[in-house]
């Protein structure tokens, strides 16, 4: 894996010759951005404030609507160049074969036949998609966004998001023939050793298997459908590895092992691997945020072992 | 009259869930146990070829593989207890970790494509056979907890059950594997 010293020599050498025209095309946009945004802002506070009745509510939506799709329309361009330029760099210097397409996302069939969420999205998007071959390792991930779709009395929709961020597919380093689901144990931070009560008792997963390491217990709770295989892939040292990998990314990860493969779900608030329009480009340390994340992302497969081909999978 | 009906048959519902769950527990751990028993036999079942392939390499150390072909034989004979698999078990394993040491000294044996195969296999098996073991102490730490928590005890211990014992690494086990004197016994 990449270090941060290689980066920064990657960053002198080959970013910033980019990044400094980049930064005189985000200038160019926001001074568009504004000049455009402001006056529509401030027509729609007119209008929201004079109109009678009814009229204030459609000219709040209906301003906000517009002020949205402007805004998405005029920073597109610098979005799209950034994420070519930049990004795309980035992730072309940690390995060379891998592949990056921007507007493809983790399929919803496979997202779906992860099983990490009981629920299906209604409506899924997503976007920065990388596969590649790390080591003998094959990966996939991107960002994704998966939301349920209710309606109300007036059949107005309303959407939940349950999942944004970023899922991850590894090719797991042994062979296996059931699932087994490693979650965030909600049930026994809340409700002590009392949560575990709960936890056998839920039906829509397979039954619980109790591990004996118990720093890994205290974070994750795991359903497997066979309770050796799943402590023939959650080995020791794998339970061990999961825990610091949790901590290093500081999130609540859900992990489900299937098809002997291994799918990885850490949620994000941020929408990971944008650039920022009003902050310059021209920091190191912004443009870190992005070496952060992405060594992060790619370090599972170095973190978690799974480069270790010793069973006879290969 | 109702209040004593009503009484008298949560008593015996508690009565017949608690029992339940003592036999489920109990049977639980029997289930793990078979599990063991049916990784050590796809060991065993590795060992011939394991034989075939490394003794024309290994002439020096043959009667390890002898040992490591008795000790499988003794291990698929039907009737064995519990403990006497165990033992046996442990005595393979030794035996093996020997041959994967002396097989270090055989480099054209360990760039060999089937033997690399073979090794593979063990260790998955290997692995699979600890998953097994930690899923067997899974069950009797339940089972235990159940045998000597209130007010399950009660009913164990009318019902003759014992505490179980978890599997160890054996004193063998934990020492590093002695190649000079497998190989000079």
């Amino acid at each position: 894996m990449k270090t941060l010293e290689e980066f920064k020599e990657f960053y002198q050498r080959e970013l910033l010759p980019d990044i400094t025209e980049l930064e005189q095309q985000r200038k160019t946009t926001v001074s568009r951005v504004i000049s455009v945004i402001i006056p529509l802002i401030l027509i729609t506070l007119a209008a929201v404030i004079f109109l009678p009745g009814d009229a204030k509510q459609f000219a709040l939506f209906g301003g906000i609507g517009l002020v949205v799709v402007v805004f998405i329309g005029l920073t597109r361009q610098f979005v799209n160049d950034f994420k070519e330029r930049v990004i795309r760099k980035i992730i072309l210097f940690f390995d060379k074969g891998f592949r990056y397409r921007k507007e493809d996302y983790i399929p919803q069939a496979i997202f779906n036949s992860s099983t990490i969420f009981r629920k299906q999205p209604d409506a899924y998007s997503g976007e920065d998609r990388v596969t590649g071959i790390i080591g003998v390792t094959q990966i996939d991930f991107s960002e994704v966004k998966a939301q349920t779709v209710t309606r109300d009395s007036k059949g107005r929709k309303h959407y939940s998001t349950f999942f944004k961020g970023l899922f991850f597919i590894a090719d797991f380093n042994k062979d296996f023939h059931t699932t087994t689901y490693v979650l965030p144990d909600t049930a026994e931070r809340l409700f002590g050793g009392f949560g575990s009560f709960f936890q056998k008792r839920n039906m829509s997963r397979p039954d619980l298997v109790k591990l004996e390491d118990p720093e890994f217990e205290k974070l994750f709770v795991v359903y497997g459908e066979d309770q050796v295989e799943s402590r023939y892939i959650l080995s020791t040292s794998l339970m061990h590895r999961i825990v610091e990998y949790q901590k290093k990314t500081g999130r609540d990860l859900s992990i489900s092992f299937r098809h002997s493969k291994m799918y990885v779900a850490i949620p994000y608030t941020k929408n990971l691997l944008e650039p920022k329009l009003f902050t310059t480009l021209l920091n190191f340390k912004v443009i870190q945020t992005y070496y952060d994340d992405l060594h992060l992302f790619l370090g599972i497969v170095e973190d978690l072992n799974l480069n270790t081909r010793i069973w006879s999978k290969q | 009259m109702l209040a004593v009906i009503i009484i008298l048959a949560v008593v015996v519902l508690m009565v017949v869930v608690m029992y339940n769950s003592l036999i489920g527990k109990k049977n639980q751990v029997d289930n793990a146990f078979a599990s063991i028993d049916v990784m050590l036999k796809k060991r065993y079942d590795l060992i011939p070829n394991l034989v075939s392939a490394v003794k024309t390499y290994m002439q020096h150390e043959k009667s390890v593989l002898t040992e490591i072909t008795e000790l499988r034989s003794k291990a698929m004979q039907s009737g064995l207890s519990d403990d006497e698999k165990i033992q046996l078990d442990n005595k393979i394993s030794r035996a093996l970790g020997g041959i994967m040491v002396a097989v270090e000294n055989y480099p054209q044996l360990k760039a060999n494509e089937n033997f690399m195969h073979l090794q593979a296999s063990l260790n998955e098996i290997e692995e699979q056979i600890s998953a097994a073991r930690r899923s067997y102490n899974a069950s009797v730490t339940d089972y235990n907890n159940a045998i000597e928590m209130f007010p399950t005890n009660i009913f164990a211990s009318m019902m003759g059950y014992k505490r179980k014992t978890l599997f160890e690494i054996t004193e063998a086990e934990r020492k590093n594997v002695d190649v000079n004197a497998l190989f000079n016994s």
